[in-house]
């Protein structure tokens, strides 16, 4: 038993399955050497990585030299594109490209200037580089597989695992083709040169080049560059096989010249081989000794309406017309043009496309070359197809689940396995386009794969936000929770500091209401005025500041300046917010008043102050709360008051329900209306300015608008109509929906205007108020004073029935303010 | 009388072994969960719609699982119902609503339009819509189910759902193929 070495030195061959012999046209193209054809005009060059793995490196209008790279990008299987000639990007578009789909791709399309003009190349020796560097070498210079697939080089070049045998494929099997053939016989020291770099790389055991045995002189040739090379004798051998088709199919020539079989879903590298085109070693030995990319390759163009078929070097990028047009192209009627051999080819919707990395046949037959399409007959089960079938496969088989749309079953009979050699349609007896078939059961297959794939992804995504959505209510209980604990213990350890702050305040206010009043306290009256000065001036600051918020968000929000539309549901708001900060201030006016009860106990009996103050505490909270009880009634009260001032009588309806909502809001708006509320004159002057509002901020308000608009549907649109007369809004029209929104926009922005006026009206009322209570503050403090001046000579103890009339004095100067106030 | 004690001795240890047996296999092979559920879900397309009436894919495979319709899967179409219908040994049935079209569709956010909302963001079942409070916001077009559950929630109507783009990595070889049908001129009669 020899070892697989010695039988690959014998020259042992194996047989592989199937296969057929059609005849065979090669010498239609290979009688002459490889030529050039006049530069063409303009070049297409497809950059289809940009945008995924790429970024070009060029724009519209450089100037480009003839093997600059055209884009920049990273990853494994990344290769770079290279300009086919010097010249000017005149266009980075979608370019029809050369597929069967003839679907647009992004392409530069390149002018050339004739100049031809290289850039910058560094040629190198092989013993300068490392095999790092040669691998970037070849990376660089855009080199993919040049036998059809175009898969990237350097991966091939650069195996995990070992390799033993390397097979130079210069079998070239389809009937048509004789790139390979012609090169090898014009360039086959420079095909030894690049065997040499993959055997630099490698290091393998032994390299075959494997050629058919219809091509003598090709085979000659080679046997001749062997005994010039120096690589190492014994090592590399030529082997000639017998021609059938397809043996240059890279697991097919495996089976042939090693007898092992690639198994299904594995690559040859795994069994320690690599098969590489000749022309593939050619483009190596370009790059790395002469620094060349990858920007030409031999392409026959044959076929019986080309007037001079051979094989030319065409720049990659070319289009198929210019180099058809530059051989004499004569078409016939319904001509077809293929692209690759007439086995496995495609033919060309579109011949504006251009030649690709893996493009090494046009194939422009005439009628009689090519049997005519017939319409397929059915399967009449004769078994040809699986007698042919180089890959063992079953395809009638495949074939009745295909047609059947039953993927999955023909995905079972490993439809996958197939190389869509064209040899089951070659020999169907009923015309049957069988591979047609399988490209389409196997883009279906793939299509569901990526779809089951993204449906798996859609599901983990979907489970992640589901998760998420959890840890955040999670963190947020969590959160208020630790929040309310927060207060809680808050409020236990500053209890008593909340009682010296209220004592404090008292003070204060004690101060202020008698200063107002007249007082029989001299040292009082001095202090007083200063502290009401001091407050009315924090006051003023804060009102400021808040007229200039209120201006800017007026800016941002408003677009219109009609100030006539006044009534909706944010006045409603406004109206409590307003009667909010009434309570407040009436509240306050009733702790002022009831803090004047204990003073002159405070003053006479000293035993009774804590007490004293604990009830004041006590009861400015009490009052607090009536206020704020008072405050709803106010809400509705308030907002009348307004819609009284304003004359509108649609508020009414509105009121009620808007009220309660209102009361809900308007904690968030009361900072804003207090603000607001001392505006009036700066918000009359912002209104005309607000008109100049740009695009931006009216599509911002008009946005809010909207929501806003949503909820106003019922009342506040209707009511608008009714205040602004809008003609528009009452078009009923179905096409005028749009139109409609868009006023119903326009409207809540003057909604949203309008009830900002209204706040600037309605929050003057609590500067009134504060004088009402500043009024009414006095008079508590009289009558408070005088009587406990009436009860403080008597005993200590009756302090707390002072303090607790003064409660009910408060209560009813509250209940006055509260009055005045509206 | 011996006999007598000696069966029920026999049948009480025959008891306590297949008791042990049997306890140890219901510890030893517990199934977690309803399989058919798992199996029911991996069939449903997972645009998390909502359009069966349940909160995405894996509640709609509960419902199935518990004796639900099969047909309630629009995006599925009807090759999903024959699917379910297989696998749960029901009838087929006709799908209840309009089945889509089997184009497939992602939103766009027409970006000069947003204004910024996040309301789509909340509304997007696979987190494909990036963004934030007053900024504009964008579609992930690789993560897009097109369930179309963000169209309606966006105020400014700035959300479109456009077929995705076939390219050569999704080109299906059916698709641009023209039937051709060879059609003999008036002369060249066939010559039977």
């Amino acid at each position: 038993m020899l070892t697989l070495l010695e039988q690959l030195d014998k020259g042992t061959l194996w047989q592989s399955p199937g296969g057929i012999h059609p005849p065979q046209l090669k010498t239609l193209s290979n009688q002459s050497t490889i030529a050039r054809l006049p530069l063409a005009h303009r070049f297409v060059v497809p950059v289809p990585l940009v945008g995924e793995q790429a970024v070009l490196t060029v724009a519209v209008g450089d100037q480009v030299l003839k093997g600059q790279m055209l884009t920049e990008g990273t990853g494994f299987t990344y290769l770079p594109v290279h300009a086919p000639t010097s010249g000017r990007v005149v266009a980075i578009e979608q370019h029809a490209t050369n597929h069967p789909s003839s679907l647009p791709t992004l392409s530069c399309v390149i002018e050339a200037d004739g100049q031809n003009a290289w850039c910058e190349l560094i040629p190198h020796s092989l013993e300068q580089l490392s095999k790092n560097q040669i691998l970037d070498k070849i990376k660089n210079a855009g080199i993919a597989g040049m036998g059809g697939a175009a898969f990237p080089t350097h991966v091939k070049l650069n195996p995990a695992s070992e390799i033993n045998l390397v097979i130079i494929n210069g079998v070239e099997c389809e009937p048509y083709i004789s790139s390979d053939d012609r090169l090898m016989r014009d360039y086959s020291d420079e095909i030894l040169k690049g065997i040499a770099v993959i055997h630099h790389l490698l290091n393998p055991q032994r390299i075959i080049i494997a050629i058919e045995d219809n091509k003598p002189e090709a085979a000659k040739a080679m046997q001749d560059a062997v005994q010039r090379s120096t690589l190492p004798a014994g090592i590399i051998r030529v082997t000639v096989i017998p021609t059938k088709y397809p043996s240059g199919g890279e697991k097919q020539l495996i089976q042939i010249i090693t007898g092992k079989e690639v198994p299904s879903g594995h690559i040859p590298a795994q069994l320690g081989i690599v098969v590489h085109n000749v022309g593939t070693a050619y483009a190596i030995q370009e790059a790395v000794y002469q620094g060349k990319p990858l920007i030409e390759r031999v392409v026959t163009l044959t076929g019986e309406q080309i007037g001079q078929p051979g094989n030319y070097w065409l720049p990659i990028g070319t289009t198929i017309n210019d180099a058809l047009q530059a051989v004499s192209f004569n078409p016939s009627a319904a001509q077809k043009v293929i692209v690759g051999g007439p086995m496995m080819g495609y033919a060309l919707a579109d011949l504006d496309v251009p030649i690709l990395k893996g493009t090494n046949c046009l194939l422009a037959p005439s009628a009689h070359e090519i049997a005519p399409d017939v319409d397929e007959k059915a399967c009449i089960r004769c078994g040809e197809c699986a007698v042919a079938c180089p890959a063992l496969l079953l395809p009638q088989q495949l074939f009745w689940h295909a047609k059947a749309e039953e993927y999955d079953k023909a995905a079972s009979f490993n439809l996958k396995d197939c190389i869509e050699c064209g040899c089951c349609s070659y020999v169907c007896p009923s015309d049957i386009p069988l591979v047609e078939y399988y490209r389409v059961a196997k883009s279906a297959l793939k299509i569901e794969a990526e779809e089951k794939r993204q449906a798996e992804q859609a599901k983990v995504r979907f489970e992640a936000r589901i998760q998420r959505l959890e840890d955040e209510k999670n963190a947020r209980e969590a959160k208020a929770k630790e929040a309310a604990a927060k207060r809680q213990s808050n409020m236990k350890s500053t209890d008593k500091d909340a009682v010296a702050a209220a004592m404090a305040r008292i003070a204060a206010k004690k101060a202020q209401a008698t200063s107002s009043t007249v007082s029989p306290e001299a040292p009082q009256t001095t202090v007083d005025p200063k502290k009401a000065a001091v407050n009315a001036a924090i006051e003023r600051a804060k009102a400021k500041k808040a007229a200039k918020a209120n201006t800017v968000s007026r800016a941002n929000e408003l677009d219109t300046s009609s100030a006539e539309v006044s009534v909706d549901d944010k006045q409603a708001k406004i109206a409590a917010a307003v009667a909010r900060a009434k309570a407040k201030k009436a509240a306050q006016a009733n702790t002022e008043s009831t803090v004047q009860t204990p003073n002159p106990a405070e003053t006479e009996v000293a035993g009774t102050e804590p007490t004293a103050d604990a009830v004041d505490d006590k009861k400015a909270r009490v009052a607090a709360a009536v206020a704020k009880a008072k405050a709803k009634k106010l809400a509705q009260a308030g907002q009348t008051d307004d819609s009284a001032v304003e004359a509108e009588p649609t508020t009414d309806a509105v009121d009620d329900k808007k009220a309660r909502v209102a009361a809900a809001v308007a904690k968030a708006k009361a900072k804003k209306l207090a603000q607001v509320g001392q505006t009036d004159n700066t918000a009359v002057e912002a209104e005309p300015t607000t008109d100049a509002v740009d695009d931006k901020k009216a599509r911002v308000a008009a946005a809010v608008a909207k929501a806003k608009a949503k909820k106003l549907a019922q009342v506040g649109q209707t009511d608008n109509t009714a205040v602004e007369a809008e003609p528009t809004t009452d078009a009923v029209d179905d096409k005028k929906a749009r139109i409609a929104a868009a006023v119903a926009k326009a409207k809540a922005k003057k909604m949203v205007q309008a009830s900002q006026i209204d706040i600037g009206e309605a929050a003057s009322q609590p500067t009134v108020s504060v004088e009402s209570t500043a009024d009414i503050a006095p008079d508590a403090a009289l009558t408070v004073t005088a009587d406990s001046a009436d009860l403080s000579p008597e005993q200590i103890k009756k302090a707390k029935v002072a303090a607790a009339v003064a409660k009910a004095k408060a209560k009813q100067l509250a209940k006055r303010a509260e009055q005045e106030e509206q | 009388m011996t006999s007598i004690f000696i069966a029920v001795a026999v049948l009480s240890i025959l008891a306590l072994v297949f008791g042990v047996i049997l306890g140890f296999a219901s510890k030893k092979f517990k199934v977690e969960g309803n399989p058919i559920i798992d199996q029911v879900e991996a069939l449903l397309p997972q645009t998390q719609c909502g359009q069966c009436g349940y909160p995405g894919c894996r509640p709609y495979a509960e419902a199935i699982a518990n004796g639900d319709h099969i047909n309630k899967c629009p995006p599925g179409g009807t090759a999903t119902m024959e699917k379910i219908a297989e696998l749960m040994g029901v009838e087929q049935e006709p799908l209840n609503a309009e089945a889509q079209s089997s184009v497939k569709k992602v939103a766009y956010i027409r970006e000069d339009e947003c204004i910024g909302c996040t309301k789509c963001i909340q509304a997007c079942p696979v987190d494909a819509i990036i963004g934030a409070g007053k900024l504009m916001h964008t579609v992930i077009a690789n993560d897009c189910t097109g369930c179309d559950l963000c169209v309606e929630p966006c105020p400014v109507d700035c959300i479109d759902m456009i077929p995705v783009e076939t390219t050569l990595q999704n080109w299906d070889w059916k698709l641009n193929t023209i039937p051709v049908k060879v059609i003999h001129s008036e002369q060249e009669e066939p010559a039977c």
